[in-house]
């Protein structure tokens, strides 16, 4: 990543006659050139660092084969070989895009969205639903930076799309709700916001069960709609759900993990990555701030809560906050007589505290990087 | 007043302002909606019209036309299309989260899934001749309208409502009309949640009455009503297991009325097993708590299945015993019907014993309350009984002299 750009100006003579070259990232008149693949264009330096570091240094040499019309190209087993390339550099481009939208580089992430739809229309052809993901990508990451009528264009192509395939599966209609639903939270518009989390909501049930962390996520992004209507009981009983989903589904990683830390044999290590771990961790976070700002304030809620973001940071490999939250977890749950959470939550302190005096070296406790599949466990992965 | 020209367009008249005519032309162009005409009648109140104002206000009108056009058409565009385009189990889910009813929403959703499931497990069952729940708008609606309410309920703390809701939904899918086996499974469900939330909330419905033992009462219909189909089908394990249960819950709700029936119903069906010394012990309880209840017909119909009990052990004596008392009851109350049938039951005893003339004594007050009430079938029935005893009795007694 600290190897640089290298850049030149393009010399007309060098090309063909006839047909202007383009900026890679804004299709306008380009000036300059990439000087490794040569086939790269763009209309100023600003345009062509920022996709180099998006995208470019990753696919600038896979380029040259796609790019590069040859004899071998033309022929039947040519071509074939030439759809594994870019069916290859799709998955490369979605990736990265994804990893930079999860590491939160939102400006980082649009060149890579942008060439993976650019790819996948000259593979799939530009109508077809499994084009989908991809805008959904570019637009997650326009999002990002606020480019609130780019979002809503592109997304209206997406919703178009899905429009004219009524056969089309129900994870790329909850995908699109959602997105569709994050843009009109940002717009304003709080009743378009909802229908579409609801929509979302109905999906992922329907692709995933009721249970699942995707539905939860549905149902936290409508509590925060709700929250800003003002109807702060329906938040509160959404949380309240989203909390009891996370904590099933948490307990239950925590278990196998304990199981694969006793048997080093089984070398399953299931965790979250950097992103939706930041994900998980603010959507608990924000849970947990609500039900301590609430005048209500109902402890088991809060117990419920802050033993999930004990697990988390627990899998996570971070003792100092699983001690922290445990504890935060262990007092509440002593507000309330008999509480089933009490146990629980004083199992995993004991664990943690056990870990801390005597440190297992290699007992896998310590975050490991993870294949990306891992992370978005019920998450649907497109490959186009 | 000179405007009113009613020979190019439609006249509309104005009560409430002055009772002023107008002639509005543009009413007659393509595209106007009574949703357009219901809009301009209603604003023409607000609008003072006078031959110097008319150009203006016709203006006004036009412009309010537009709009509405405009927004029915918006309306068209999003709301309508969705409920037109996606499937009706979507909009009403759709409909419950936006509304903020999740718990609602998920409770549905699992039982159209296990509805969807039951189907798909059993092809070619009776099952899939029916319409899937999911189809049903009817019923679909009405258990969103409940549940929501019930939800709505839960969240500002009314308890009771949100088991008055509940309870409804059970009474619902037990209903004569509506006996589906599997919403009956719902019905039941719903009613056992309310027995447990019911149970430390100790609220009282509107009549003051604890919400636990009518929720306990809900429950007792439900399981009686769900023994019925094994006990046609000969199916008495499951039937007494449901009506044991159903025993217990009448029990619970405290109310000595349905105890009583439950009890009844209970040795009934023993009776059919064939299990007649159990069936007896559930009558006998059924016949003390009509008895301290007063509830003569209820007293009268455990004695008559008594009766039965006691002629099947071959137990004559006490079977004229509870028939005898029967009789006393009905005619203390003045059960007519009930009477007769009794008579008539007791001369046939005596008949079958050889009796003949206390035979005949009793087919004739069974034949004299059946002309007093008029009951034909009866009548008749009395009728052929009285002859044949008449005629034993004479064939007897010259045998005897």
């Amino acid at each position: 990543m600290d190897e640089q750009p290298r850049v030149s100006r393009i010399l007309p003579l060098a090309f063909p006659r006839g047909g202007d070259k383009l900026c890679e990232l804004c299709q306008e008149r380009a000036h300059l050139q990439c000087d490794r693949c040569r086939l790269t264009f763009y209309c100023n330096a600003e345009h062509q660092q920022a996709d180099w570091v998006g995208i470019h240094q990753r696919i600038c040499q896979l380029l040259v084969p796609i790019r590069t019309p040859t004899a071998f190209s033309l022929q039947r087993d040519g071509q074939i070989e030439m759809q594994l390339k870019k069916a290859e550099l799709i998955e490369i481009c979605r990736s990265v895009a994804r990893r930079k939208l999860s590491e939160r580089k939102h400006q980082e992430a649009v060149p890579a969205a942008q060439f993976y739809l650019r790819c996948s229309i000259d593979v799939l052809g530009p109508s077809t639903v499994q084009l989908v993901p991809s805008h959904l990508l570019l637009a997650e990451a326009n999002m990002g930076l606020g480019n609130l009528s780019l979002v809503a264009e592109i997304l209206s192509q997406a919703e178009w799309l899905v429009l004219k395939s009524p056969g089309c599966g129900h994870a790329v209609r909850q995908q699109l709700h959602r997105s569709l639903g994050h843009l009109h939270t940002a717009t304003g518009d709080l009743e378009a916001a909802l229908l579409n989390f609801a929509n979302d909501v109905y999906f992922a049930s329907e692709e995933f069960g009721l249970e699942s962390t995707v539905t939860s996520d549905g149902y936290f992004l409508m509590a925060d709609v709700f929250a800003k209507q003002g109807k702060i009981s329906i938040t509160r009983s959404l949380y309240s759900t989203v909390a009891h989903i996370w904590h099933h589904h948490l307990s239950k990683l925590l278990k196998t993990h304990i199981e694969s830390v006793q048997n080093p044999d089984v070398m399953f290590e299931p965790s979250y990555d950097q992103g939706r771990q930041a994900e998980v961790d603010e959507v608990l976070g924000t849970m947990l701030e609500f039900e301590q700002d609430d005048s209500r304030k109902d402890p088991a809620q809060v117990a419920l809560v802050a033993h999930c973001l004990a697990m988390l940071w627990f899998l996570k490999g971070d003792n100092l906050k699983a001690l922290g939250f445990g504890s935060v977890a262990l007092q509440a749950s002593q507000l309330i007589p008999n509480h089933d959470l009490t146990e629980a939550v004083q199992g995993l302190l004991q664990l943690v505290q056990s870990l801390q005096t005597e440190p297992h070296p290699g007992s896998g406790l310590s975050a490991q990087p993870s294949p990306e599949d891992v992370l978005h466990q019920d998450s649907p992965s497109f490959q186009p | 007043m000179s405007e009113s020209d009613s020979s190019s367009g439609y006249v509309i008249e104005l009560k409430e302002e002055k009772q002023v005519r107008v002639v509005l032309e543009w009413i007659q162009e393509p595209g106007t909606s009574a949703q357009c005409w219901n809009a301009a009648r209603a604003s023409f109140s607000m609008v003072t019209v006078t031959p110097l104002g008319h150009r203006k206000f016709r203006f006004q009108l036009r412009r309010m036309k537009e709009s509405v056009l405009e927004e029915s058409a918006q309306v068209a565009s999003k709301e309508d299309i969705s409920q037109f385009r996606n499937s009706l189990k979507q909009n009403i889910c759709v409909q419950m989260l936006q509304e903020g009813h999740h718990r609602s929403f998920s409770e549905l959703f699992s039982l159209l899934r296990s509805d969807h499931d039951r189907r798909a497990a059993e092809p070619g069952s009776a099952l899939q001749l029916d319409v899937p729940l999911e189809e049903h708008r009817e019923k679909l609606e009405t258990v969103k309208l409940h549940l929501s309410r019930a939800e709505q309920a839960e969240r500002t703390g009314s308890w009771s409502v949100v088991c008055e809701q509940r309870l409804f939904l059970g009474r619902y899918f037990s209903a004569p009309e509506d006996q589906w086996l599997r919403e009956l499974e719902e019905a039941k469900q719903q009613a056992e949640l309310c027995v447990r939330q019911a149970e430390d909330g100790g609220w009282l419905d509107l009549s003051g009455r604890p919400l636990r033992l009518r929720a306990c009462e809900a429950l007792w219909r439900i399981y009686d009503t769900l023994a019925a189909a094994p006990l046609i089908a000969a199916n008495y394990t499951e039937a007494l297991e449901l009506l044991n249960k159903g025993y217990i819950m009448a029990t619970e709700s405290e109310d000595k009325h349905f105890e009583g029936e439950a009890a009844y119903r209970l040795g009934l069906a023993y009776q059919l097993t064939g299990d007649h010394n159990t069936a007896k012990k559930f009558l006998n309880t059924c016949m003390q708590i009509c008895g301290t209840m007063q509830d003569a017909d209820g007293l009268g119909k455990a004695y008559k299945a008594m009766a039965k009990s006691m002629e099947s052990e071959g137990n004559t004596d006490e079977t004229v015993h509870c028939l005898e008392k029967l009789v006393d009851i009905t005619r203390s109350t003045g059960q007519q019907d009930n009477l007769a049938d009794a008579c008539l039951c007791l001369g046939n005893i005596y008949y079958n014993t050889h009796q003949y003339s206390r035979a005949c004594e009793f087919f004739l007050q069974g034949f004299e309350v059946a002309c007093g009430i008029g009951n034909v079938d009866l009548l008749q029935k009395a009728q052929v009984l009285l002859g044949c005893a008449r005629a034993d009795v004479k064939s007897a007694s010259p045998a005897a002299q």
